[in-house]
């Protein structure tokens, strides 16, 4: 009994450690963000690593995810006779909540794990230590333009999926099981709206790559300095920043309404 | 270790010469005990503390710490970048000179990944002196270069630290290139350490020097003696 209430202590007390060094190192990130030199040129880099090498899978996976999501909600709402909604329903679940969320998954998939393999092969090599050593720190040349660029990526990535997502449910609805084009487009106009669902969505999956910019950047810092120790980080940080992802997804609809 | 000197640092794997040469960088903290570098206590200091400091130290890595995803141009020429106001063209130029001091040419624009081990160990050195440190650390500079590049090195070494007074601790295994510049041996032990010069140590009869120094340096050592007709060491201090 004694034993299980200390090891639970101790876990306790090593999670509260740790998400204190993560919140110490995300507080860093933002500091270093207000002190010069800008880094403005590491963090274009670091922004077409994240979001543009992204773009393909983004429009593809958009694509195939609205194509499916059109056939299912078309087969499901003609059984009402509701088929007509098919934009509105479309849009609606794409903006509010699946944009957002499978985008973040994706981009934590494809970039977050290329940053945390990056900066913890920096840090197997020396090479983060050789920077300290240059009197340079770490977390203002390497973390801070990597965590701006997945923040600043995510949106605009975001932005990408809906639009091909909506796409491949037009193609579906349309041009394949023959609803009416000026039926979707006009259900799809009516329901969504700017602020409520457009804007609100921008701002979720912004919040999201702060999380995945966080999450991949301090994986990597914290990481064993091998390649046993890369590899787990990279691992790590998908299965985090997901978690993190969908935990925090319930939490700001729950909040915000979103 | 003296201001000035070159101090170098012996031991077997896994005694701590590596760990020694962090510690002074402030890399890593002691266990127990104090590091002090040019009359500061490094222990307790912030990491922007510690970078006031280590912006008169220099530190050659075992493997390089290369940046990747540099050239040689911006990696030898970040410290100056960083640290000074100087133009891009004149950075260019400091670069330049201190490859062509290391034995490097038009290398400029390669990337690490295209650079032999060799090159590749005689830029992270151009990056470490780039900056004039008073202090610089190496971590087995002489390992994977050639005989005429070892005593490029040495000789670059020896000069810095005549001319401009740099103290220089280096770890290596290349016993009779260190020997014959070192200004004193400290030998790492498993509880403790025997320090002092190379004459004192050559003089000595502690056999964990003689059987670390093996065939190379004890035969580098024995002539040295000879040569110098040094007796018994009393300076010899552990």
């Amino acid at each position: 009994m004694t034993d299980s209430l200390r090891r639970l202590g101790a876990t306790t007390t090593d999670l509260v450690e740790g998400l204190g060094r993560v919140a110490v190192f995300g507080g860093a990130i933002v500091g270093s963000m207000f002190r010069g030199p800008t880094r403005f040129g590491f963090f274009v880099r670091a922004l077409y690593d994240a979001g543009v090498l992204s773009v393909a899978l983004i429009a593809l996976s958009g694509f195939t995810v609205g194509m499916v999501l059109g056939l299912q909600l078309f087969n499901v709402l003609t059984r009402f006779g509701a088929d007509e909604g098919l934009g509105a329903v479309v849009g609606l679940a794409l903006i509010r909540e699946l944009g957002p969320v499978v985008c973040g998954l994706l981009v934590t998939g494809r970039a977050g794990s290329a940053v945390t393999a990056e900066i913890g092969t920096m840090k197997a090599t020396e090479q983060l230590d050789g920077l300290r050593m240059m009197a340079i720190d770490p977390i203002h040349f390497v973390a801070m333009p990597r965590a701006l660029a997945l923040t600043v990526a995510m949106p605009l990535l975001n932005a990408i999926f809906i639009v091909f997502a909506i796409a491949g449910a037009f193609a579906i609805g349309v041009a394949n099981q023959g609803l009416d084009a000026g039926v979707y487009q006009s259900g799809l106009e009516n329901a969504v709206q700017f602020r409520q669902d457009v804007a609100q969505s921008l701002l979720k999956s912004l919040v999201f790559g702060m999380l995945i910019g966080l999450v991949a950047t301090w994986k990597g810092h914290a990481c064993d300095p091998d390649a046993e120790g890369v590899a787990r980080a990279t691992t790590s940080t998908v299965v985090t920043a997901s978690v993190v992802i969908l935990l925090s997804d319930y939490v700001i609809t729950a909040l915000w309404g979103v | 270790m003296r201001k000035g000197g070159i101090h170098l640092l012996l031991g077997g794997s896994g005694t701590g010469k590596s760990t020694l040469l962090r510690m002074i960088g402030g890399l890593q903290q002691p266990d127990s005990g104090v590091v002090s570098v040019a009359g500061q206590r490094l222990s307790g200091l912030r990491e922007r503390e510690l970078g006031e400091i280590r912006k008169g130290i220099g530190m050659l890595f075992q493997n390089g710490a290369l940046l990747d995803s540099m050239t040689v141009l911006e990696n030898v020429g970040l410290p100056l970048r960083e640290h000074t106001n100087q133009e891009a063209d004149e950075i260019a130029e400091r670069v330049s000179r201190v490859l062509t001091a290391v034995g490097l040419e038009d290398v400029e624009p390669l990337l690490p990944r295209e650079l032999s081990g060799g090159m590749l160990r005689r830029v992270a050195f151009a990056r470490a002196i780039v900056m004039e440190p008073e202090i610089l650390l190496c971590d087995e500079p002489f390992s994977g270069l050639d005989p005429l590049n070892v005593t490029r090195i040495e000789e670059l070494l020896v000069r810095l630290n005549r001319e401009l007074g740099l103290t220089v601790v280096i770890t290596s295994h290349h016993m009779a290139t260190s020997l014959r510049m070192s200004d004193q041996m400290i030998l790492l032990r498993d509880q403790n350490c025997v320090a002092g010069t190379a004459e004192e140590l050559a003089g000595g009869e502690d056999q964990d020097v003689i059987e670390f120094l093996g065939e190379d340096g004890a035969a580098y050592l024995a002539r040295l003696h000879e040569l110098q007709d040094v007796g018994p060491a009393d300076g010899a201090h552990a």
